[in-house]
């Protein structure tokens, strides 16, 4: 069973608006893959494509190999799991379940033994005479994924389906997805806004903004090595400054950061091999990697002024205002750091901030990215680059 | 209700409100019904005879319509031929009501409903009229459908039940389109799409999820069409022939040629008692109730 899934230089047009830009994507049969993106970003239109709701103006998609251009999307070997679940309301659990097989001409008897299993892998035994009302928002998301699964898909697309859960149970749902992906060995593909979700469950990750891909690639190197400037601020949090390379050593730059001096930072390999000196770049420097510099310490320091002092429990998160430029720069302590910083720092108190140049990533400045003014979110990147 | 009404409007306006709607109901709805019923229980006298020993309650006026062979044949038929009509509107009104609610843009179905609805701008019987024409021996369709080669002499398609049909879908069929039209309009898109996803053809999708969920509008429909064929006098009357009449044209007839009231009371009573059957029937059959309907 070959679920693999690939675009092959695939453009959606509404009109004049390019929802996709042209894409080409190789998704392995049995991963867990995301496409993880603010709203607006394409990512939904990406999946009704794959599913057959919409055609590519140009280019096809390859499921296992074969070609979907003409196959219906009642004809295609992929399952839906939609955002509002689209369970059918009059029918009961099982009739629900059944229904992909009743389409399929499958017996009585061997329909129930298939509900009756897939009831048991996502733990709602006994529940199949049950009727969709009658079900909480956590059951009803797991009969949407024994429905779907009920066809026997080679391919599952899941479309934001965990949005309308409370966190608790979210969080809860995203174990559960993950469990029943690796027993199931089911190519999953998985639409999200939320990054915790495409990074916790996702074997791949494809950043998506403004109908282009940015990066694909696991989490780790999502988080560690991003290739865009809109994945390094979209992907966890970031500190941006906008700098210019002084000098390049192999991967080590030292940069003139302005009013900020002299700064160093770690170009990204491929992203950044073609950052000169003098040339505008753009260095990330995550809140985990700064740390509170001891009075006596030498080397480079960034002076702030602490504006706010949030306790979150197993860390402290100060929002600062950098003393030379006025920038805003926020920074986490945890461990040694947090315990001693929380009972001494005070808003209106100045710290001495560095970080490692080993671990803060320099890319080339393509742009401050738009953020949501109300919500502080990273909405899209700032300018689309050149193709 | 009073207390609500009070509530909001004070007692003096509540006791208004509420003793208009008794007095039309009494007035306008109850008391002429009594009327009819009074009427239909007694025979047909002569002014000399009322008040005489003839004039006694009884069954007699009911009892006619079994008696009478014509009248029986037509009671029977106009309930088949309204059956009919109804299920060929619902034939009709479903694929529009479907076009209507899911598949057009909403600036083509607001001009689809303007045409619908522009022609109901017109006097019934002139609508009736112009499809006596569009139908006659020597009319337009005829002549369209010879001109195509697709028949070889003229069809006479007012004799026989077939022009009453037409009318009648034509004459109700947005009495039908509009509550299917409601309840398919509030189907999530994605209860389609879905089905679409787990495999369902056109035909299934249709049978298991848009059906079921339109069923009270389904209802609705049905019902008003049935009762608005079953009691329709114009369409029988311009398009029916002679072999082709309603039951209504004959309570019609008791009432204003045969000058028996009594008579056509019984007979309207009759009717009425159908009309009530039929629609229990349908709401038992689509398992909806009284409020699914007012919906």
């Amino acid at each position: 069973m070959d679920g693999s899934v690939s675009l092959d230089q695939v453009v959606m047009r509404f009109g004049d608006f390019t929802a996709i830009e042209r894409s080409s994507l190789e998704i392995h049969s049995g991963e867990f893959f995301s496409f993880l993106g603010p709203s607006g970003c394409g990512k939904t239109t990406l999946l009704n494509m794959v599913s057959g709701f919409l055609t590519p103006s140009e280019g096809q998609i390859l499921i296992g190999g074969e070609p979907m251009a003409g196959v219906p999307v009642n004809r295609r070997p992929t399952a839906m799991i939609f955002q509002n679940l689209a369970l059918f309301p009059l029918m009961s659990v099982y009739e629900n379940i059944e229904f992909g097989l009743e389409v399929r001409g499958v017996n009585r008897r061997a329909r129930r033994e298939v509900s009756e299993r897939l009831l048991s892998l996502v733990a709602l035994e006994g529940s199949g005479d049950k009727q969709v009302a009658e079900l909480s928002g956590g059951q009803k998301q797991r009969i949407a994924i024994a429905r779907a699964l009920a066809v026997e898909p080679r391919v599952l697309l899941l479309d934001e389906p965990l949005s309308a859960l409370d966190l608790k149970l979210r969080q809860h749902m995203r174990a559960e997805l993950k469990a029943i992906q690796r027993k199931t060995g089911i190519t999953f593909i998985y639409i999200t806004h939320d990054q915790g979700e495409a990074l916790t469950m996702s074997d791949r990750v494809a950043v998506m903004s403004a109908g282009r891909i940015q990066q694909v690639a696991d989490p780790m190197t999502l988080y560690r090595e991003p290739q865009t400037g809109f994945v390094a601020a979209f992907v966890g949090e970031n500190n941006r400054f906008e700098v210019s390379v002084a000098e390049r050593d192999g991967e080590r730059l030292t940069l003139d950061g302005g009013l900020l001096g002299r700064l160093q930072g770690r170009a990204v390999p491929g992203a950044s091999d073609g950052l000169r000196v003098g040339d505008s770049a753009a260095l990330f420097v995550r809140p985990e990697q700064l740390r509170l510099l001891g009075e006596g310490s030498s080397g480079p320091a960034l002076e702030a002024e602490v504006e706010a002092v949030h306790f979150e429990g197993a860390w402290l998160m100060l929002e600062t205002r950098l003393v030379a430029s006025a920038e805003r720069l926020r920074v986490q302590l945890s461990g040694e750091q947090a315990r001693g910083a929380a009972s001494r720092l005070t808003r209106g108190e100045r710290v001495r901030l560095g970080f490692d140049p080993a671990e803060a990533v320099v890319l080339p400045n393509d742009g401050s990215p738009v953020v949501d003014e109300e919500t502080g979110e990273v909405k899209e990147a700032a300018n689309v680059p050149a193709a | 209700m009073f207390r609500q009404l009070s509530a909001r409007f004070g007692s003096p306006v509540a006791m208004a409100i509420v003793t208009l709607l008794g007095m039309w109901l009494i007035i306008m709805v109850t008391l002429p019904q009594l009327q009819m019923i009074e009427y239909s229980l007694r025979p047909n006298l002569l002014p000399a005879q009322l008040g005489g020993p003839d004039d006694r309650l009884t069954v007699a006026n009911y009892v006619t319509l079994f008696n009478n062979d014509i009248h029986r044949a037509i009671f029977l038929k106009t309930i088949w031929s309204s059956v009919l009509v109804t299920l060929l509107t619902l034939a009709v009104s479903y694929p529009l009501a479907w076009y209507l609610a899911k598949v057009a843009t909403p600036r083509q179905a607001a001009l689809c409903i303007l045409l619908l609805i522009v022609p109901f701008w017109i006097n019934e019987i002139l609508r009736t009229y112009s499809w006596f024409i569009l139908l006659a021996f020597r009319g337009p369709l005829n002549e369209v459908l010879l001109a195509l080669g697709l028949i070889d002499r003229p069809i006479r398609f007012l004799s026989g039940d077939a022009g009453v049909m037409v009318g009648m879908v034509y004459a109700y069929i947005l009495f039908m389109v509009f509550p299917l039209y409601n309840a398919i309009e509030s189907l999530d898109g994605n209860q389609v799409r879905a089905a679409r996803d787990l495999g369902a053809g056109t035909l299934r999708t249709h049978r298991r999820i848009v059906i079921p969920h339109a069923k009270p509008g389904i209802a609705t429909g049905c019902i008003m069409v049935f009762m608005l064929a079953a009691g329709s006098y114009a369409v029988p009357a311009l398009l029916g022939s002679p072999g082709s009449r309603w039951f209504t044209q004959i309570i019609y007839n008791w009432f204003f040629e045969g000058g028996n009231w009594n008579q056509g009371a019984a007979y309207a009573f009759l009717l009425l008692v159908l009309c009530i059957g039929f629609m229990s029937l349908v709401m038992k059959l689509f398992k909806v109730g009284l409020g699914d309907i007012a919906k």
